[in-house]
């Protein structure tokens, strides 16, 4: 397509739980800076997707490149220190702690020389990325609980943002959220592509894909159906090709 | 302002419960008991021993409850920890008895931690069943009997001693709060306990091992209890199967009143302490008022019952 | 193992030395008794105690019918002699709050402490600090252990234990017609309390009573498996005449098996009162008697022996309060001498 390299290749993944069949010869290449919007009905195998590429399930078969280069994850860490951050549906945040902790779980900053959290350094990166990125909360001190959906949604996606270096896997990142709320997050996925980070998004608004994407991808079954540019094609389509109805 | 209220909330309404809490009943007492020596040097230090084994089991449990577990069996840890303390300096040096003590308390914390971490079974059940398994092992390792400590040393550190004239028993006191607040607040360890009690998932796909996050809190429980064993060995200078076991209600009381969450995310070592302390100022305080023994057990009961009360408030909603 | 076997010794040679096998109640170090009636407060002395505006702590180790009891009659004795009881405590058998309550008390200054020490060797270094502020101090049956009479207490009180468990056998025997076979129901712990009591009933069956031999022994911890333990007894012996049993809370559960097997005619007899167990007697069910120990009668004696010497007299280093059989005949009255309150209206009324 273009000279540029591929951020993530996925070739001829192939994924079957036992017997049963999740995910049947499935092919994507993502580019910096690109948004692709991944679509298909309940039970499509999206979700499997998602956790292939995030390393949670190793592809029965296939190959996945990244920038070129052919990897395995072993676990949703490997894939995480290869630079593939995942945003959940359940934003897998924790509660009743405050946003700096929740910008840095699992990977707290220490100071020297005994190792103690360098909770200052963290406070401030934190209110730095949210800055930028115009999240607008009280404080990265502030608890996630007293926070709103959409704010607590754009800790989740700052947070993927500081971390990613190549992918953003984003699951449903509007679903639970108002309007209001809705386009403040769709702004934030804006900006991140200024930031030449490869965005995978799984939405069920089709509105929202044909807002957000670069490109379409529609599965049916486990089965991809096909790859469309979003500016070269329409809803009629993509639900025709999600539904199998024409 | 939103910012100072939320700060405010934050910081927060359980947490200041037992501030307030410590304040109130101990301004109470000092005015109505100043008379029978309440304020007096002795008395307030006597608080504070008598408090030191219950507080350094408190400062485990907020570990242990902050990762979302619970253990109901660090009182019959405190037993068998002090029992085989006790039975090894009979015949062995000090150092023996104590890494004894230790050991035998963070190994059977690590034995419930196995079965919480690895097999997966609720801590709550798991603790139930070795709470009455080393009851059990600690009435049959000395046949009920009690065992004299005569180890001067060992009796001065964990007991009667004191250090620059300040009583070893507060010394424990404050160094077991000073390095558990530290670990808790101020080390990834620490925050890797209050995400796994919080929100397990997210702790474990942000690449916390969950696992042996639980595993070591139920370590840190067992070895406190150990610890709290040998202090009540050097105090009583004698071990015996009863030690610990009617600490259970108290410690968990003072470490929620203190402002720790039973279902994890959230806790204070230092309200730990002030719950600690509170207990102890009850039952001083309601003993020196001259009350009957039954009143003495309402009035701390219902007292209990309103400070864990406001300290629940805000979870509960 | 080998603390293990070395305890084990010890604890052997503990329960030989507290353990006698003579017909009568010895202190814990071998002290003869001496009746509690002979501890007094003489006329002459009550003035010049009155004057004296003295203090007193009872810290007893649990609550309980004996204890409110033991309680009232101290308490009576000490507002004779204008002594203020200014702090009363339970350690609910528990060795740490013990210390610590004898700790707080510390605070009032009193110049008496009665007191039931818990276990020998945890109360040692607990009653230190009260022992070397010159504190009077009283106990309650048991004896700290390496504490020297008069220098470091007044006096040991207890229950004519010998006494009791005598009593204990003469009322089974006397209601089994003296024969028949026995079960015993003993307290399976190093206490000193109740091995005197189930010594003394063993002792008196075997040397008192040829015709009645014990046929089933059985050690209890837990009350609560009394009922358990007195089915598998009645399994194995199911002409069993009688059954001592330790103390009234187990009695409780042994008088529930008897009643699930529909047996009416084994007797029960078992010490300290209680009124499930006392109820079954009044209505002439298996209990034949209950032993009781004068209570009140005790404190009142503690408190007298903790006065004596605060007056620097001689008290006897080892006292005992008289034993009473209570059966259906006396009930009323073996409750008034024993606890000095009115038996449950229950017993006097159903009779």
């Amino acid at each position: 397509m273009t000279a540029e390299q591929n951020v993530l290749s996925l070739t001829n993944i192939h994924k079957a739980f036992g017997g049963v069949v999740a995910i049947q010869d499935f092919s994507l290449n993502l580019k910096a800076g690109e948004v692709v919007a991944l679509v298909g009905d309940n039970g499509a195998g999206k979700s499997t997707l998602i956790k292939i590429v995030s390393g949670v399930y190793t592809p029965t078969s296939g190959s996945i490149e990244l920038d070129g280069e052919e990897t395995s994850f072993s676990d949703a860490s490997s894939a995480r220190s290869k630079g593939i951050e995942v945003v959940y549906q359940d934003l897998a945040l924790a509660d009743q702690q405050p946003v700096f902790m929740n910008m840095f779980l699992g990977r707290e900053l220490t100071k020297p020389p005994f190792g103690l959290l360098d909770k200052d350094r963290m406070r401030r990166e934190s209110q730095e990325l949210v800055d930028e990125l115009d999240v607008r909360i009280p404080s990265a001190s502030s608890t996630i609980s007293q926070l709103s959906g959409g704010q607590r949604q754009g800790i989740a996606i700052a947070r993927a943002t500081h971390w990613a270096s190549k992918l953003i896997l984003l699951d449903e990142p509007t679903a639970a959220l108002g309007v209001a709320e809705t386009a403040r997050v769709e702004d934030l996925i804006e900006n991140l592509k200024k930031k030449n980070l490869a965005i995978l998004i799984i939405s069920h608004s089709l509105d929202q894909v044909f807002r957000l994407s670069d490109r379409i991808c529609v599965l049916r079954r486990g089965q991809q159906i096909g790859i469309r540019e979003t500016a070269k094609t329409d809803k009629n389509e993509i639900v025709s090709m999600i539904t199998g109805v024409a | 302002m939103t910012r100072v209220t939320s700060r405010l909330n934050g910081l927060d309404f359980q947490q200041a419960v037992v501030y307030f809490g410590f304040l109130a009943i101990f301004l109470f007492f000092a005015v109505t008991l100043y008379d029978d020596g309440f304020l007096t040097q002795r008395n307030l230090t006597n608080i504070v021993l008598q408090t030191a084994p219950a507080t350094i089991m408190a400062i485990g449990l907020v570990f242990a409850l902050s990762a979302g577990e619970i253990d109901l069996s660090f009182g019959s840890i405190v037993a068998v920890s002090a029992l085989s303390c006790a039975v090894i300096l009979q015949d062995y040096p000090l150092p023996f008895g104590v890494a004894v003590g230790l050991g035998v308390g963070m190994g059977i914390g690590a034995f419930n931690g196995v079965l919480i971490a690895y097999l997966k079974l609720p801590s709550f059940l798991v603790t139930l069943a070795t709470m009455g398994l080393f009851a059990g092992i600690a009435r049959s390792m000395t046949d009920l009997r009690s065992i004299p400590v005569m180890n001067d040393t060992f009796t001065g550190i964990f007991g009667s001693g004191k250090l620059f004239s300040v009583p070893s028993l507060v010394i424990w006191t404050v160094i077991g709060v000073a390095v558990g607040h530290l670990i808790y607040r101020h080390t990834r360890f620490g925050a890797h306990v209050l995400a796994t009690g919080d929100n397990p998932r997210a702790a474990q796909v942000s690449g916390i091992k969950v696992p042996r996050v639980r595993l070591y809190v139920m370590m840190i429980c067992g070895g406190c209890a150990g610890l709290a064993g040998l202090l009540y060995a050097g105090r009583l200078q004698a071990a015996k199967y009863t030690l610990g076991e009617s600490d259970l209600m108290t410690v968990i009381a003072a470490v929620i009143v203190g402002g720790t969450a039973l279902n994890g995310g959230k806790g204070s070592v230092i309200g730990a302490l002030l719950g600690s302390l509170l207990m102890g100022m009850l039952n001083n305080g309601l003993i020196l008022m001259n009350l009957k023994v039954s009143d003495q057990m309402i009035v701390r009961g219902l007292i209990i019952l309103v400070a864990v009360a406001l300290s629940l408030r805000d979870s509960n909603r | 193992m080998k603390h293990l076997t070395k305890t084990c010794l010890s604890a052997a040679a503990f329960a030989l030395a507290t353990l006698p096998a003579l017909a009568q109640t010895m202190g814990p170090q071998g002290e003869t008794a001496t009746p509690s009636n002979v501890v007094a407060v003489a006329d002459a002395d009550v003035e010049a105690v009155r004057a004296g505006n003295h203090t007193a702590a009872l810290l007893w180790h649990d609550q309980s019918d004996f204890v409110n009891a033991v309680t009232a009659g101290a308490t009576a004795e000490f507002e004779r002699l204008n002594i203020k009881v200014v702090a009363t405590t339970s350690a609910g058998f528990d060795a740490a709050k013990q210390r610590s309550d004898i700790e707080t008390v510390l605070a009032k200054n009193p110049s008496i402490i009665l007191s039931l020490p818990l276990d020998p060797v945890t109360s040692a270094a607990a009653f230190e600090e009260a022992k070397s502020e010159g504190i009077k101090l009283v106990f309650l049956s048991n004896l700290p252990s390496g504490y020297e009479h008069p220098a470091d207490y007044a006096a040991i009180v207890t229950d004519d234990l010998f006494q009791m468990g005598k009593q204990a056998a003469d009322a089974l025997a006397k209601s089994m017609g003296g024969t028949g076979t026995v079960g015993w129901i003993y307290h399976d712990a190093s206490y000193y309390v109740t091995n005197q009591r189930d010594n003394a009933f063993k002792t008196t069956i075997e040397n008192d009573y040829p015709n009645i031999s014990i046929v089933a022994e059985q050690g209890i911890t837990d009350p609560a498996r009394a009922e358990e333990i007195a089915n598998a007894m009645l399994l194995r012996n199911p002409d069993l005449g009688g059954i001592y049993v330790t103390w009234a809370g187990p009695a409780e559960g042994v008088l529930a098996a008897l009643r699930a097997n529909g047996n009416k005619t084994t007797k029960i007899v078992t010490l300290d009162l209680s009124e499930p167990v006392a109820l079954d007697m009044v209505r002439g069910g298996n209990v034949a008697a209950i032993i009781a120990d004068e209570a009140y009668e005790l404190g009142r004696a503690m408190a007298a022996a903790a006065v004596l010497d605060l007056l620097d007299q001689d008290v006897p280093p080892f006292v005992v309060a008289p034993a009473v059989t209570v059966t259906a005949d006396n009930v009323a009255e073996g409750w008034m001498q024993s606890l000095h309150i009115n038996a449950p209206a229950s017993l006097t009324t159903s009779n």
